[in-house]
Parts: structure tokens; C-alpha cells; sequence
């Protein structure tokens, strides 16, 4: 397994679900580092070290999609995957790599991040 | 004294009262000044007005100008004596009736009293003048003037009434003329009855409404022909109409269709009493789509606060889930902890379930694909099957179409996945499933369009349920369903233009409840123009084609 190498930015303005998104992903053993905001992300982002973000849509300050846009403009090949609980898609998803539902459990989330860094040439 | 002054008084009292109309004219003719002033000192009194003329030919000046009632005259008169006066003025026509009093100072033979008779006087007063003689007379002549005059006032204002009676009665029959002509092209059924309810009078606008012709109906009972339906106890409406005189409201009608109707109604109790005008609008199609639009009003709200809970659910939901999650192997738990553990998450299932039905329109990808109706239905039955096992529930196949439809996955597995789980509920107890799939074409339009019918024998719908099958929140499956099933299936098969039909046939113990999902045919689409089809399923091809 090649999980342990790639490194996963987890944003969500929320303390105890990003623990637990960051606790569940983990276990599939990957290297976490989290961040409670868009700006924090940029700066975490700015060190350097990160393979995918993983950031929710609703939080203050910064939109997920606002996030994404920022990012792939300083860095196009860093996939970033947003997950939401709105029930409807913003109309600039697009700019990420998946558009993932909160409700649809663990199992279907690391589905899309291991699709998506294989899509951008990581083996796991 | 006494009696003088109050008779004074009287006279005053008489002159005030009379007004320049009613005060009547008396000539009086003489050469002497002497005279014409005590005639004026008797005659002051009446209240009348006096007029002095020195000779005849002053007096016929204002006879000419005055309406004179009585002239007082003299006979003896340099240049033209009083006789000669009044063979005047009995020559001309207006004066042919004016009373004259001859005063004559000599004494009169009967022969002059003829001659004065014939030139038309009409009598004599000798000297000396007795005041309440010649007052007497003069009062009864003016008073005689009065009521002549009076008598043709009415006489000819009476002669205007009727002119302008006749004028109004012109006018009467050209209104009711007009009114006639109205009631005709009025939209609004307007009829007449008695009070015995049977009718007088029928419009077009009634025989257009109900469906009967004038002749049918005159003389029937309208109420009941019409199968009346009041909002209150018809004698209250009685009542209200026999007080007021008249009375609105909403009733209920059947035509001779046999259709029932929604009339607007507005009575009005005709003048005397006995006969009542009805005039009724027909609001079925209005109060239809105000229903309509208040159902669609609330939809969407309800959508939209479907919308704003499911999101706030969502997140904890979503933390919860990992929780468990973690909490499945974890290697502390013994085997008691983690049953209880696999218990709550299966609980959590149901609630993520129930959200992602109110998320509804969730979508994988933003471009629609093929789908096999085939292959979705065989992913659904192969979900239910052990369910369907369990029950002994026996499915009977047929998919005779190609049935490939253009869209997304997910949304219309959930509508088949919604509508066959239903029908695997309704059956606990065994039952046969019949799902067909075959050509068929959408509504009116007469678009190909698939059909996807699926029946089953079990516990059937109340028909009391049937007219609420597709509204939110609305389970007959009490705790164990969202009321969301029908209602998202029904948004989504909209979205696509095509139509979701519902049947329930109950015979003795048997039930069978059919639904049938029509889903436009794409393949026919280039081909059809139609503009029935639903915008939204028309851009999401177009998209396609961008796609690829």
C-alpha cells in the first residue's frame, strides 16, 4: 500500500466532523493534516508536502468552491474533492475534481479520493 | 274697533300669503283721477293688484300687457265710452272671458243693461258705491280668475306629465329592449323563477352552462333540474332573500352532462316579491387553478424547507456515520458493544436514507446518458430480491421495448427503486409483481414514450388516499416511510416530460395497484417537434450532444 506516502489536507470549519473525517481517513492510511479554513488551507498549502484537499462547501469566509479556484490557479495539478451536504451542486463545482454528498458514508468517499489520485498518476 | 282691526290683520294676513302669481289683476278705467283713487281705497284691502287707467285706450294698452282678471270700468268716458270698450275687447280672443263691472252714474234702463250684457259684461254697479258691495264683487271675480288660471296650470302640467310619461314609457321599452339583448349575449347563466322555485325565464348564458334549452325547462323546478347543492339550509337562504332581498354565495350544480359544477351565485328578490333573478357564474375551472396553484405553492415551499433540513441533518449526520464507522472494528469493543454498535449504524442508515430521498436531485455527473430501463430494473429486482423471496412474492417479466432513455442513473433508479419497493411493502404476505416495459406514446401529445408499468395483488390504496399518493410527506406506512417516495418520483418523471399514472382495482379480496411511469423516447425526439416536451429534459440532450 502506497496510502502512507500521499498526504491529505482535510478543510471543514466544523472541530468535530473534520476530526472524524480526518480519524476515518486514517485508517485507510493516509497522512492527515487539517485545517479549519480556507485562508489556514492556503497557508498549509504554501509549505508545501500536500497531494489532495479535502474540503467541505459551507463554511465562512471562504467557500469550498472559492478554495478550489484559488487553488488550482497556484497549483493545477493538485486534485481537490469537495463535500456537501447542500442538495444542490454550486454552480462552480466544476472547478474541483469531485463533487461528493456527506450522506453518502465513508466507503463512497474513499472510493473518489483513491479514483481521483489515480487520475493524477499516484499509485496507491 | 276691535272687529276692524281684525279683520285688517286677516287681509295683511291674505296679502303675505298670496304671492305676484297669485295675486290677480284688476283694471280700473275712469277719466276722473277722484274716482280711480276711492275705487283704489275700497278695493285696497283684497290684496290684489290694482291697475289705473285714465281712459280706454290706457285700460286696452294694458290689457295687452297684463293678464287682467277684472276691469272696472265707467261707462260714460270721453272718446270711447265703457260700452264701446268692452265691444272691444269681446272682439278679441283673449279678453273674450275677462269679467267687467260696469259703474255708471246715471241711471241704467233695462235696455242698457241688455246692450252691456251683450258686449259681454257681466255686471253693473250703480253710484253711489257701496265698498262692500263693489269689494265683493271684484273679490268674486278675481277669485274666479285664480281659479281659472289655477285650473289650466294643472291642466297643462298634467298635459307635460303625461308627455313625459309617454317619453319614459319610450324609453322603458327601449331599455328593456336593451336588457333583453344583454341577457342574451351575457356570458352568465341568468334565469327567473317563482317562488316555488319553478322557472320563468332562461338565457342563453344558462341553456350554454347547463345544457338545457329554454323549452325544456320553463315551468320545471330549477333546484331541483339542477341538483342544487346549497352551502346552507336552503330556509336560511329563504330568509336572508325574503329580509334583504337578496343573497350570494357558492353552490354546487350538476348539468345535464351530468357534470357537476361550481357556480358562483348571486339571487335577487324581484320587485313585489314573487319572483326570484338568479344570475350564476361558473367557477370550476377558477377554483381549479387556484387549487392547483396553491398545491404548487406549497410543493415548493415544502421543497424548499425539505431543502434547508436535509442540509442541516446532513453534517452532523455525515460526523455521526464516521463515528460509527470507526466504532465498527474497533478492537476494544467485545462482541455485545459492537451488535449494539452495528444496531445504530444500521438505524443511521435509515436516516441517511430518508435524507438523501429529500436531497432528491442529487447527480453524479452533469451530463445525462444512456439508460437501459432493462438494466436499471434488473439492479432494482436484484436489490429486493431476497426481500421479495422472504415474501413469497412471484414476478412475472416482460420487457418488450428497447426501452433506452436518455438521463441520469441515479435519479431514475430512484423512481423505479421508490415504486417497486412499494409494491414489495404492499405485499408481506405474498402476491404476484408484473413489471412491463413496452412502446407506448406520452398523454395527448401522442409522443413515443416507454412505458414502465408495474402491478401488484397486495393490500391496494384506499381511494380516499389516491388523490394524496403524490403529495410530500403523505405515507400510508405510518413511522416506516418519508412520505417523500411518490412525490420525488413524480418531480423526477416530470423533469423528464414524461407522465406518472396511478390505477387501483379492487374485487372481492383482490387488489391490484398499478403505476405506470411514461418516460419520453429520446431516439424519437430529433424527429418530433414537439413543444409539449419538457424544457428542462430538451436541454439536458442538447447537452448531451456537446458532451458526447
Amino acid at each position: 500500500m502506497g496510502a502512507e506516502r500521499i498526504t491529505i489536507l482535510v478543510v471543514d470549519d466544523e472541530e468535530i466532523p473534520r476530526m472524524l473525517r480526518k480519524l476515518i481517513l486514517q485508517k485507510q492510511h493516509y497522512h492527515i493534516v487539517a485545517a479549519a479554513s480556507g485562508k489556514e488551507a492556503l497557508e498549509l498549502l504554501d509549505r508545501g508536502g500536500i497531494h489532495l484537499v479535502l474540503s467541505d462547501q459551507m463554511m465562512p469566509g471562504m467557500l469550498g468552491t472559492e478554495l478550489t479556484k484559488t487553488v488550482k490557479s497556484t497549483w493545477p495539478e493538485l486534485p481537490v474533492i469537495l463535500i456537501s451536504g447542500v442538495n444542490e451542486i454550486p454552480a462552480d463545482a466544476s472547478y474541483a475534481d469531485r463533487f461528493v454528498s456527506k450522506v453518502e458514508g465513508p466507503e463512497p468517499l474513499f472510493k473518489a479520493i483513491a479514483e481521483v489520485l489515480v487520475n493524477y498518476g499516484h499509485t496507491l | 274697533m276691535k272687529g276692524n282691526r281684525t279683520s285688517n290683520a286677516c287681509l295683511s294676513n291674505t296679502r303675505e300669503k298670496m304671492n305676484d302669481q297669485e295675486r290677480a289683476n284688476i283694471l280700473m278705467v275712469d277719466d276722473q283721477p277722484g274716482k280711480l283713487m276711492s275705487y283704489e281705497a275700497i278695493l285696497g284691502k283684497l290684496g290684489e293688484n290694482l291697475i289705473k287707467a285714465r281712459s280706454a285706450r290706457e285700460a286696452l294698452d294694458h290689457l295687452l300687457h297684463n293678464d287682467i282678471a277684472v276691469v272696472l270700468m265707467d261707462v260714460s268716458m270721453p272718446e270711447i265710452d265703457g260700452f264701446e270698450l268692452a265691444e272691444m275687447m269681446r272682439q278679441h280672443p283673449r279678453f273674450q272671458k275677462t269679467a267687467i263691472i260696469f259703474i255708471s252714474a246715471v241711471h241704467l234702463t233695462d235696455l242698457d243693461r241688455i246692450k252691456g250684457y251683450r258686449s259681454g259684461a257681466v255686471d253693473y254697479i250703480s253710484v253711489p258705491v257701496i265698498p262692500e258691495l263693489l269689494r265683493a264683487k271684484v273679490s268674486v271675480f278675481a277669485e274666479l280668475h285664480r281659479k281659472n288660471r289655477q285650473l289650466e296650470r294643472l291642466n297643462s302640467e298634467l298635459e307635460k306629465r303625461v308627455e313625459e310619461r309617454t317619453a319614459q314609457l319610450r324609453e322603458n321599452e327601449d331599455l328593456l329592449r336593451e336588457r333583453a339583448d344583454l341577457l342574451e349575449l351575457a356570458t352568465e347563466a341568468i334565469f327567473v323563477r317563482d317562488m316555488n322555485g319553478d322557472l320563468l325565464f332562461w338565457n342563453s348564458g344558462a341553456e350554454a352552462l347547463y345544457g338545457w334549452k329554454r323549452q325544456e325547462v320553463l315551468g320545471k323546478p330549477v333546484h331541483q333540474l339542477l341538483q342544487t347543492r346549497f352551502p346552507t339550509e336552503y330556509s336560511d337562504i329563504e330568509a336572508v332573500l325574503a329580509e334583504t332581498g337578496k343573497w350570494e354565495g357558492n353552490l354546487t350544480q350538476t348539468t345535464r352532462e351530468g357534470q357537476e359544477v361550481i357556480v358562483a351565485c348571486r339571487k335577487a328578490l324581484k320587485v313585489g316579491g314573487h319572483a326570484v333573478l338568479e344570475i350564476v357564474r361558473d367557477i370550476t375551472a377558477q377554483l381549479k387553478a387556484e387549487d392547483a396553484l396553491r398545491k404548487t405553492e406549497r410543493l415548493a415551499a415544502m421543497g424548499r424547507v425539505a431543502g434547508i433540513i436535509a442540509h442541516e441533518i446532513n453534517n452532523p449526520l455525515e460526523a455521526i456515520t464516521n463515528t460509527f464507522y470507526l466504532l465498527r472494528d474497533h478492537p476494544s469493543l467485545d462482541e455485545e458493544a459492537r451488535y449494539y454498535a452495528k444496531l445504530g449504524e444500521e438505524e443511521l442508515l435509515r436516516v441517511a436514507h430518508i435524507t438523501r430521498q429529500t436531497l432528491g436531485f442529487y447527480r453524479e455527473s452533469k451530463h445525462s446518458v444512456e439508460v437501459s430501463i432493462s438494466g436499471l430494473l434488473d439492479e432494482i429486482l436484484e436489490l429486493q430480491a431476497r426481500r421479495m423471496e422472504f415474501s413469497n412474492i412471484i414476478l412475472q417479466k416482460h420487457y418488450r421495448s428497447r426501452g433506452t432513455i436518455q438521463g441520469f442513473p441515479v435519479e431514475l433508479k430512484q423512481v423505479f427503486l421508490n415504486l417497486i419497493g412499494n409494491a414489495v411493502q404492499a405485499m408481506p404476505d405474498g402476491g404476484t409483481m408484473r413489471l412491463h416495459v413496452f412502446e407506448s406514446t406520452l398523454g395527448r401529445s401522442g409522443r413515443p414514450a416507454v412505458c414502465i408499468s408495474i402491478c401488484d395483488t397486495g393490500t391496494g390504496i384506499d381511494p380516499e388516499h389516491a388523490k394524496h399518493l403524490f403529495e410530500p410527506f403523505f405515507t400510508t406506512k405510518s413511522t416506516k416511510g418519508t412520505g417523500l417516495g411518490l412525490w420525488i418520483s413524480k418531480g423526477i418523471v416530470q423533469k423528464y416530460g414524461g407522465a406518472i399514472r396511478f390505477r387501483s382495482l379492487s374485487h372481492l379480496n383482490c387488489n391490484l395497484t398499478c403505476f405506470q411511469v411514461f418516460l419520453p423516447d429520446v431516439n424519437f425526439q430529433d424527429s418530433t417537434d414537439s413543444g409539449l416536451a419538457g424544457s428542462m429534459a430538451v436541454e439536458e440532450i442538447s447537452g448531451v450532444g456537446h458532451g458526447g
